[in-house]
């Protein structure tokens, strides 16, 4: 298991082989790659989103809702990296990879992680357009 | 004396224009914090303070059935922990004011 959060994302395939590695058991790989659309609900052109994060609450969030799709789904290993500050229309923005030994499994915990990220992880984000900017609540 | 640490985060931090500081309080609660130190320090900002952080009704912070301050969707972090208002801070406290967090609009 690995949360990391930083300016700069790994690359992808240092991910997947990391997770591959950690149990002869793994015979299926699942990936989520959140990526800044270009255009926002509104239609409007987007330039850049802004990323802060409480890290230190941010990475014990992510380590807990690793370790409870790990009980609840039996997965062999999970890696979560998000990015913070800039990121442009286009730019990946976070890694998911999910390693389980059968692909129900993988698809279904990938799916849970992510919506949980999404409710309960302390990372904001500011909508830059070419219009202007707003912070994306949940309210 | 109680030396606390408050850290902002997202529209918080842009509305103060700071990361973190600190407050040295003596006997106070989380709302003495919210709604008296942040607000006396940051004067010109203290309105739209209260009404990012509380419900307010016509500019005054409403009160709950049991005479608590209503946070608006803001979660209040004390040492990892998400205490009542009525909290007491105690020397060396972190505490952290959370806004939303994304949702479903999430890119994705």
């Amino acid at each position: 298991m690995k949360v990391r959060i930083s300016e700069n994302l790994s690359s992808l395939n240092s991910l997947i082989n990391e997770v591959k590695g950690s149990s002869d058991e793994v015979g299926a790989i699942i990936i989520f790659i959140g990526v800044v659309r270009g255009r926002n609900a509104g239609g409007e052109k987007v330039l850049r989103l802004e990323y802060e994060a409480y890290e230190e609450a941010a990475v014990k969030t992510l380590e807990n809702i690793i370790s409870d799709i790990k009980d609840k789904y039996g997965i062999l290993d999970a890696i979560v990296e998000h990015k913070i500050g800039s990121a442009e229309a286009g730019e990946d923005t976070m890694y998911a990879v999910v390693a389980s030994k059968h692909r129900d499994e993988g698809f279904k915990s990938l799916i849970e992680l992510i919506e949980r990220l999404k409710h309960e992880v302390p990372i904001w984000k500011k909508e830059i357009t070419e219009k202007g900017s707003r912070w994306i609540e949940n309210v | 004396m109680a030396k606390v640490k408050v850290k902002y985060f997202g529209r918080l931090r842009e509305l103060l224009g700071i990361k973190e500081e600190d407050y040295y309080v003596d006997g106070a609660t989380l709302a003495d914090l919210l709604l008296k130190h942040i607000p006396e320090r940051h004067g010109d900002k203290s309105k739209e303070w209260k009404e990012t952080v509380f419900v307010t009704v016509r500019g005054e912070v409403a009160i709950n059935a049991a005479g608590t301050p209503m946070l608006k969707n803001h979660f209040i972090l004390v040492k990892g922990r998400t205490p009542e208002l009525t909290y007491r801070l105690e020397d060396g406290d972190e505490v952290a004011i959370l806004p939303p967090v994304g949702g479903g609009n999430y890119e994705g």
